[in-house]
């Protein structure tokens, strides 16, 4: 299947995307945002959004990808979906390759955005939301006087483990070495709260579950000793991973994968856009992805004017 | 045309066709069930000539769950001949879906 050479070209449908997308399209450009799923991204798995301005009783995350994307759509930018396989940002246009067909592009936004880093253990995918839970402060209201397992050791973990501890009846914290990487303050919060346990060199190496998650099975790392602890709930704390594999080698991307952009969201090819959690910056929410979007839409416009 | 709402009596007629079936195990609490909604209604639409693409709400069908074995949800079944052929759970993309069918008819 051959497509026309768009004006841009967006590779996410999330909120960063579709705002790219509303954005360049009501500067006249023709877009196309190229989705593998549905729209929303990682906010459609919200149900409650409470920190996104102008919803004071806040909004179902899959309702506001649904009117994101009808907004952008409304003012003609198209939505294809499908996955992409490969890209080549430096060609003129821009190719990108996917299951429907090779797109071309005059300009690029790359916002597929990131996601929680897994387990990587059987049955886990199936379990989100049946007691595996990446977010505490958006899932922790659910396990209200119930047995909760945190798994990491960074300041994410830690806060988690403090932000539950307020919430669950008691709350284990596992984690693979012996003390936490998280900085200090969060080592003397944690001593101090009654309910929180730790589990030391201790890795999660299997989910036991039937319809719900029923506990998790962990290994000793130093003396390989195995042992049961039941629970409720089990959130994954172990950092997050940006969706760059494709663009390596093409787009700088920094430690730990994402997409080095300024506030300008221009990356080190010309024409090339990185939007929101994607992007490497010091916050990722709903509000600065769509400020990326806003953003490389103007860029693109620039560009394509000279 | 989007994917057809089936009652357990209707799934057991349905069976009876020639084409093959296929099967969204959902529930309304489920948040990924909901996003592979849309794409999966795209599918039905895209695969409407050979394919009979319907749904299954667990908590209203929870007999029809049982029987069928299914223990998380999304699950999708394709069944030839009345029987089931395989399965695909939590579908990362409408891509994958579509593969999935592919692979099997």
């Amino acid at each position: 299947m051959s497509h026309p050479v768009y004006d841009m070209v967006i590779l996410g449908g999330g909120p960063g995307g579709y705002t790219a997308a509303l954005y360049a399209a009501r500067a006249g450009m023709r877009v196309v945002l190229i989705e593998k799923l549905s729209a929303g991204g990682q906010m459609a798995l919200t149900e409650q959004i409470d920190n996104y301005p102008g919803f004071p009783e806040g909004i179902d995350g899959y309702v506001l990808s649904e009117n994101m994307q009808k907004q952008a759509e409304r003012f003609g930018a198209e939505t294809a979906y499908a996955q992409v396989l490969r890209v080549d940002l430096q060609a003129e246009p821009k190719v990108i390759e996917t299951t429907d067909g090779i797109f071309y592009g005059k300009t690029v936004a790359v916002a597929t955005g990131a996601g929680p880093k897994e387990l990587e253990l059987p049955s886990e995918k199936a379990l989100v939301n049946r007691g595996v839970a990446y977010c505490a402060a958006c899932d922790g209201m659910f396990y209200r006087g119930k047995t909760v397992v945190v798994v990491g050791g960074g300041n994410s973990a830690a806060a988690d483990a403090l932000l539950l501890s307020r919430i669950a009846e008691k709350v284990i914290l596992v984690h693979r070495r012996d003390t936490l990487r998280a900085t200090k303050v969060y080592h003397q919060m944690l001593q101090k709260v009654q309910n929180v346990e730790f589990r030391w060199n201790s890795k999660v190496t299997e989910l036991l579950h039937q319809q719900k998650l029923t506990g998790v099975r962990l290994t000793d790392v130093l003396t390989g000793e195995e042992s049961q602890l039941d629970c409720d709930g089990l959130f994954v704390s172990i950092g997050r991973k940006p969706a760059t594999e494709l663009f390596s080698g093409q787009l700088d991307l920094d430690n730990g994968g994402y997409v080095i952009a300024g506030e300008d969201t221009q990356t080190n090819i010309p024409g090339v856009y990185a939007v929101g959690d994607v992007r490497s910056k010091p916050i990722r929410q709903i509000v600065t992805a769509v400020a990326d979007g806003a953003m490389a839409a103007h860029m693109a416009e620039a560009f394509l004017s000279n | 045309m989007s994917a057809i709402h089936l009652s357990n009596e209707e799934f057991q007629k349905l069976l009876q066709e020639k084409k093959p079936v296929l099967v969204d195990y959902w529930a309304p609490w489920c948040g990924y069930c909901r996003r592979i909604a849309p794409a999966y209604d795209r599918i039905a639409q895209e695969y409407s000539q050979r394919l009979l693409v319907a749904k299954v709400n667990i908590d209203e069908e929870p007999q029809l769950a049982h029987a069928e074995q299914i223990e998380v949800i999304p699950t999708l079944i394709l069944y030839k001949d009345g029987k089931a052929a395989d399965f695909l759970v939590a579908p990362e993309s409408q891509a994958a879906i579509a593969q999935f069918i592919e692979k099997n008819l």
